[in-house]
């Protein structure tokens, strides 16, 4: 985390600025959603606090600081209190992990009489040789949140709720898990970084021996795995607990599933989770199939140094990093969009047909993605002399 | 130097917090919470792994021990209200003199450990090396991958048979007493 | 293991920050009433009616363990995935192929049959 006073500040500073981005990305959500939902269902969304309605967040937050402080009557008081602390972790760990763009070199430089020499921080938490092994593991522990939610509450019901979400997590998490080996197979890396540098060029792959090149296109993932992209997003809205895989928190029908006895900020942190995996989930869309933080051929690495080659080096740096960390911004925010849209389109699925589409046909179709695509990669590698 | 007593660091606070939840797996009260404190040891053996350049092990660890497998125990735990059982395993004479037992088993285990290490030069470099980042960690996880599909690939297979087997014996115990659909 | 540094500091900074968000609403919140059927658990507004134990089915039992089976065989995956164009490149690309879909093959065999066996029917 650093050698030297400064950056071991500057790296903290980054941990916990990049955190509470993923918690105030959560008021912006839920205004597009509440607005965005209002306007498709044809009425208008809250508009009166605030200019367009977009203070309406902050009241809400003021609200929940002022709620009832309630603990239901003989539940365990250690995992009602522990569980929506529980639903924070894994949403926040698997963003730190994900590069917002290319790492900001400092040139060294001389404060209060000391050199400070140059640095490279990266543009993420942390950065880890394992960069998609390490998500899904923090996606694996999203069930505690779910479990120790619907027990600690004591309620019967509750119990019920977070047993058939925590079911359902686990059932698309193999489907999840079986999409990456397909991106894996194109990429050949688990690092993130290197992922996002392979698809900053134009689209070029060997054919039966042969080297085609199309210069007008990125080498983005899509190209290489559409299926496995359709099935990582479905499977996503899964793991999210989003519509249309929407019954652990149907309201009408287990009035709020794992969460009913949770009010105020317990259940606001609930909510923070849940847009946080919402968050994740973009980001290693845009990562694995539409180019991170790369636009090629407008805004790549490469491209931003040439032009910037009369700033400083460390300013050429900066600016380079914010740019492309903007194409991030602009990429993640079109998948939220996408997975607000969805959920005010598409009416909810009832659980067995929830558990049969996981179990009988995302797996099977992930198990199909992945085989084609290793043979079709032998195919196209193998030495054909 | 100072890396050196700092991974050293590391490895002792880890392992002695390894042994605290241990510990706690084995003497709390309630069920659940030893179920949760086993989930903290296996993320604490994660962190060994990890410790040990093992990085794909450790997030294996992760995904399959602590997401899967403890996911299922804290399920299971939850299902059967165990609320009058953690009575009956807080005291009791039997009960204590098999602890005890079993805890002087692991304890001269581990004596015996320490007294036949010869290999723990091994473990000592490894704690010395801090491993190259991004790079070398795929390459030992390629390297385990050209172990396992060639000198191991019966293995392998073996186990994927074994896998089968588990999964045919899981719904088969599960319809024993008419528990899905089974024929009456 | 300096890597896990951050993640420690990570983890740390969410568990203050939860704890003290907590804290916080609990130093604002109104005082609530303390009759018991406030207390209650609750079910859409009326008394509770039926026992606290009742019996679950077993299929998430068998959901979970299905799951780690196959999240198992996943992960074998992802080790042959990494270095199937190392073995492409020293020639040996189709023997990987085989191997794995030998695998694959007792893989998507126990799927069948378990889908087969209605195993997994959730009414």
């Amino acid at each position: 985390m650093g050698s030297d006073i400064f950056e071991f500040s500057i790296n903290g500073l980054k941990i916990i600025i990049i955190f509470m981005m993923m918690v105030q990305i959560v008021p912006l959500l839920v205004w597009v959603e509440r607005r965005g939902s209002a306007y498709i269902q044809n009425r208008f969304g809250p508009n009166r606090v605030g200019p367009l309605g977009l203070t309406q967040l902050l009241a809400d937050a003021v609200k929940f600081l002022t709620k009832e402080e309630f603990v239901p009557q003989g539940s365990y008081k250690f995992f009602f209190y522990l569980a929506p602390v529980v639903a924070l972790i894994p949403a926040a760990l698997a963003f730190g992990a994900i590069p917002l763009s290319i790492p900001i070199q400092v040139e060294a430089f001389t404060m209060m009489g000391r050199n400070w020499g140059p640095y490279t921080f990266p543009f993420q938490s942390f950065e880890l040789g394992l960069g998609v092994v390490f998500v899904l593991g923090a996606s694996s522990l999203a069930a505690y949140a779910l479990l120790l939610a619907g027990y600690g509450s004591n309620n019967k019901y509750s119990l019920f709720g977070a047993l058939r979400a925590s079911a359902q997590t686990i059932s698309y998490e193999l489907s999840m898990g079986l999409s990456i080996v397909g991106v894996l197979l194109v990429y050949n890396t688990f690092n993130f970084t290197e992922m996002v540098a392979q698809q900053s060029g134009p689209l070029a792959f060997k054919f039966l021996g042969n080297d085609l090149l199309i210069s007008w296109l990125p080498n983005w993932g899509i190209f290489y795995q559409p299926l496995g992209a359709i099935l990582l997003f479905a499977a996503f809205f899964a793991e999210t607990n989003r519509l249309p895989f929407d019954l652990p928190e149907a309201e009408g029908e287990l009035v709020a599933g794992y969460h009913t006895e949770y009010g105020g900020f317990k259940m606001n942190m609930f909510y923070i989770g849940e847009y946080g995996h919402m968050l994740v989930a973009s980001a290693l869309m845009t990562t694995f199939f539409f180019g991170g933080y790369t636009l090629y051929p407008w805004l790549t690495p490469e491209s931003l140094n040439q032009a910037l080659s009369s700033f400083s080096p460390t300013q050429a740096s900066l600016i380079t990093a914010f740019s492309l960390h903007l194409v991030f911004l602009v990429k993640v925010l079109f998948f939220l969009w996408i997975f607000i849209h969805v959920r005010w389109t598409l009416p909810r699925f009832r659980y067995d047909q929830l558990m049969d589409l996981g179990w009988k046909t995302m797996l099977p179709w992930s198990l199909v993605n992945a085989i084609v695509t290793a043979v079709i990669i032998v195919l196209m590698r193998s030495h054909w002399s | 130097m100072s890396t050196f007593i700092i991974s050293n660091l590391w490895f002792y606070v880890l392992a002695l917090s390894l042994i605290f939840f241990a510990f706690k797996v084995v003497t709390s009260a309630n069920p659940i919470h030893s179920a949760l404190h086993l989930v903290l040891t296996m993320m604490g053996v994660a962190g060994l792994f990890f410790h040990l350049n093992a990085q794909f092990i450790a997030g294996v660890q992760v995904i399959v021990y602590a997401g899967a497998v403890m996911v299922l125990f804290v399920m299971v735990l939850m299902l059967f209200d165990l609320k009058h059982e953690f009575n009956a395993f807080a005291k009791g004479l039997v009960s204590g003199f098999l602890k005890l037992m079993s805890v002087a088993l692991v304890v001269g285990y581990l004596v015996g450990v320490f007294l036949e290490s010869g290999e723990s030069k091994g473990v000592k470099a490894s704690l010395t090396t801090s491993g190259d980042q991004t790079s070398t960690q795929l390459q030992v996880t390629r390297d385990l991958a050209q172990l396992l599909y060639t000198k191991y690939v019966l293995v392998f297979e073996v186990l994927g048979v074994l896998l089968l087997v588990v999964a045919i014996g899981a719904v088969a115990i599960s319809r024993i007493q008419g528990g899905t659909h089974a024929k009456h | 293991m300096n890597q896990l540094l951050p993640v420690a500091f990570l983890i740390l900074f969410v568990i203050i920050f939860g704890v003290g968000l907590m804290y916080l609403a609990s130093l604002f919140g109104a005082k609530g009433s303390k009759s018991k059927s406030h207390l209650e658990a609750y079910e859409c507004g009326v008394q509770a009616t039926e026992a606290k134990t009742s019996k679950v089915s077993i299929k998430f039992y068998l959901t979970a363990i299905l799951f780690i089976l196959f999240d198992i065989e996943i992960i074998f995956m992802y080790p042959w995935a990494l270095s199937l164009n190392d073995f492409i490149a020293s020639g040996s690309g189709v023997y990987m192929l085989g191997a794995m879909g030998f695998f694959l093959f007792i893989f998507i065999f126990g799927l069948y049959w378990e889908v087969k066996s209605r195993a997994l029917e959730w009414e």
